[in-house]
């Protein structure tokens, strides 16, 4: 049985009177890739916040297992438009306290084959989620949260980011990520959660949610 | 020491967005520069000369003798009129520009003014209306003042003419009365033509008295001249600070430029944090909310600093290279330095505040600039006029920054307003930071 490395029990989310995301129970074991599927709105982004601890939890709760570290790339790229590449990663790094930050934005910048000194405002769309990437991986995380990480790249661009995620759970970690597109879903996930309206709906292997999403 | 070094990493990331935005630098240091200017040269000159009507209904001549000199009324009251701008009306034109707020108070010359002056029997009276308004005060104290000059004027004459008649009885000659001309003997010749009656007693009873009445008159034309003028005010103009330079000026430009300057400043850097979509990825524990305030609030002063520094270098510089009389207080400039940072970051919380609630960087800017110049303006409401005023800009920084600045930079002994307008901004701080710590999660979850 693998490693659970993070877990939430009866997680749940309100803005007032509104349910953004009912409660749900979740596992995420290494060596797994989970994708969250669901119309606009089911909650997934809400779920992905609450898992990364951007967003407090109105009950329930969220625990990580023992070392791991939670790695979080949200859907709209997140870094500083006037900073450059580097300059972006090195801050972040520090932030993390991780070690020799500078090193480190070298490793990240040369493995994502990022421009390391123009301002990220400038970079392509491709290149500054590649950039938000790599910030989600600066403190070498066990589990990666994923919002809708392909939504705005080219089919090369998003072979390169598969090949990351990949990567990642070759090596022992986690990959939970949301997804409007099938075929992704179908290629890269080890397992689905489905939402819908802020309730989970569906919960299983690709090809069980295959036969689950034909049914009427 | 986590939170002062994630707050220290993002004040640096903050200042180097910034250097390399040098447009929205300039634009930062010279529109609050401009508008403490503009609200300095209002503040310094509007209603400086208020327009007051008068209001003839006596038909005064253009010239008229009073105690034997002739005199121009009207040109007399334009003369005195120094502080106000006069224009000349009839009585319902007068009541409609009052009505209308175009003059701030009317002067009536009632029926009859003339007669009475020229009577010396009634003191004749001079009508003033005024408005309700914060400078009724002002214009009823300036129109004292003009009653009082023309007293004076009228009063020269009365006592001129008074010394003449005393000199005439003394020295005796020529004088009308009615149109008829006559011949005073005068004391002096009175006395010349008793002589000849030496040995007489009671020529020599009358000698003694014109002796007394002389004596008397001599002291009657001294007295009169004193009377004219009990007390003179000698009044000399030196070549002393214009109101542009004055001291009351560097504390406006220093407090409201930093005023728009820090709220704007802290406001834009925390929405812009929501903007680039990076609050969410601070606020999962990368950077504590304390951390995120104090960067924002660091922000705000080490500019407040840098700008404050920059208005003291060029006042200095004016002041000393136009050998303005005072000079500038070098010595005073870490003072106000003290007062800059206090001020500046009190700012920067509600900045940084106005930040956390706006939905995106354009809109904390606009909220910053809407909520400074109503703070800058109310704390120049003097406080003695509407009470209210002051009490709603004590819960701001405006007023206590102005007031610190003027005092640390000209008043012989500061200590009395700076230690506690110091310890309000120290609490306007302390305060505004804990509303605007509570309103980060907002922009963190937002």
């Amino acid at each position: 049985m693998a490693e659970i490395l993070l877990s939430a029990r009866s997680v749940s989310r309100r803005y007032g009177r509104l349910a953004a995301l009912a409660p749900i129970d979740l596992e995420l074991h290494s060596g797994e890739s989970v994708a969250l599927v669901g119309p606009n709105g089911a909650g997934k982004s809400t779920l992905l916040s609450l898992l990364a601890g951007s967003l407090r939890a109105s009950e329930g709760g969220i625990s990580i297992t023992g070392a791991a570290k939670v790695g979080w790339l949200p859907q709209r790229p997140s870094h500083y438009g006037r900073l450059t590449a580097r300059e972006n990663l090195v801050l972040f790094a520090r932030l993390e306290n991780v070690g020799d930050p500078v090193r480190r934005a070298a490793e990240l910048l040369e493995r994502f084959s990022l421009p390391g000194d123009r301002p990220s405002a400038h970079l392509s769309v491709g290149n500054r989620q590649r950039l938000s990437l790599a910030i989600a991986l600066l403190g070498d995380p066990n589990v990666l949260l994923l919002d809708e990480p392909t939504a705005s790249l080219d089919p090369k661009q998003r072979a390169l980011l598969w090949q990351e995620a990949e990567r990642h759970v070759v090596e022992g970690g986690a990959v939970l990520f949301s997804s409007q597109n099938p075929e992704e879903v179908e290629r890269h996930a080890t397992r689905v959660i489905a939402l819908d309206s802020g309730e989970l709906v569906f919960s299983g292997g690709p090809d069980e949610y295959a036969v689950w999403e034909r049914e009427p | 020491m986590r939170t002062l070094r994630a707050a220290a990493l993002l004040t640096h990331k903050d200042l180097v967005s910034l250097r390399r935005a040098p447009l929205v630098v300039i634009l930062l240091a010279c529109y609050p520069l401009l508008i403490a200017g503009l609200v300095g040269l209002v503040a310094g000159y509007a209603n400086a000369r208020p327009r007051v009507a008068v209001v003839d209904l006596d038909h005064i001549p253009h010239t008229t003798k009073i105690a034997g000199h002739k005199y121009h009324i009207k040109n007399a009251i334009d003369d005195v009129a120094k502080n106000v701008r006069i224009s000349w009306m009839s009585k319902a034109d007068a009541e409609q520009a009052l009505r209308t707020g175009s003059v701030v108070g009317v002067i009536t010359i009632p029926q009859g003014f003339l007669a009475d002056l020229k009577s010396v029997v009634h003191s004749p009276t001079l009508e003033f209306e005024t408005a309700q308004s914060g400078i009724a005060s002002r214009v009823t104290q300036q129109m004292q003042a003009l009653v009082y000059n023309l007293n004076l004027k009228l009063q020269e004459s009365f006592i001129k003419d008074a010394i003449h008649y005393i000199s005439l009885i003394q020295h005796g000659g020529k004088t009308s009365f009615l149109g008829s001309s006559y011949d005073v003997l005068g004391i002096q010749k009175a006395r010349a033509l008793l002589l000849v009656e030496k040995g007489n007693p009671r020529a020599a009873e009358v000698a003694r008295f014109l002796d007394t009445a002389e004596g008397a008159l001599t002291a009657s034309q001294a007295s009169a001249r004193a009377v004219a003028q009990p007390i003179k005010l000698a009044i000399e103009t030196r070549n002393g600070r214009s109101w542009l330079f004055s001291a009351q000026m560097q504390a406006y430009a220093l407090a409201l430029t930093i005023s728009i300057l820090a709220l704007a400043l802290a406001a834009a850097v925390t929405a812009s944090e929501r903007d680039e979509n990076v609050a969410c990825l601070l606020g999962r524990g990368l950077v504590s909310k304390l951390s995120l305030l104090g960067a924002k609030v660091a922000l705000a002063t080490i500019v407040s600093l840098m700008v404050g520094v920059g208005i003291l270098l060029a006042f200095g510089a004016i002041v000393d290279i136009g050998g303005i009389t005072g000079g500038q207080p070098w010595g005073r400039v870490p003072l106000v330095l003290v007062g800059v940072l206090l001020f500046g970051a009190a700012l920067g919380a509600i900045g940084t505040l106005i930040g956390a609630l706006a939905r995106e960087g354009r809109s904390a800017t606009l909220g910053a600039l809407l909520v400074a110049l109503p703070i800058a303006l109310l704390g120049l409401v003097p406080r003695e006029i509407v009470p209210p005023a002051g009490v709603i800009s004590d819960f701001f920084p405006f007023s206590h920054g102005e007031r610190f600045f003027g005092s640390a930079l000209y008043d012989l002994h500061p200590w009395a307003t700076v230690a506690p307008e110091a310890l309000w901004l120290l609490g306007l701080l302390v305060f505004w930071g804990a509303v605007a710590r509570f309103a980060l999660p907002r922009l963190t979850e937002g």
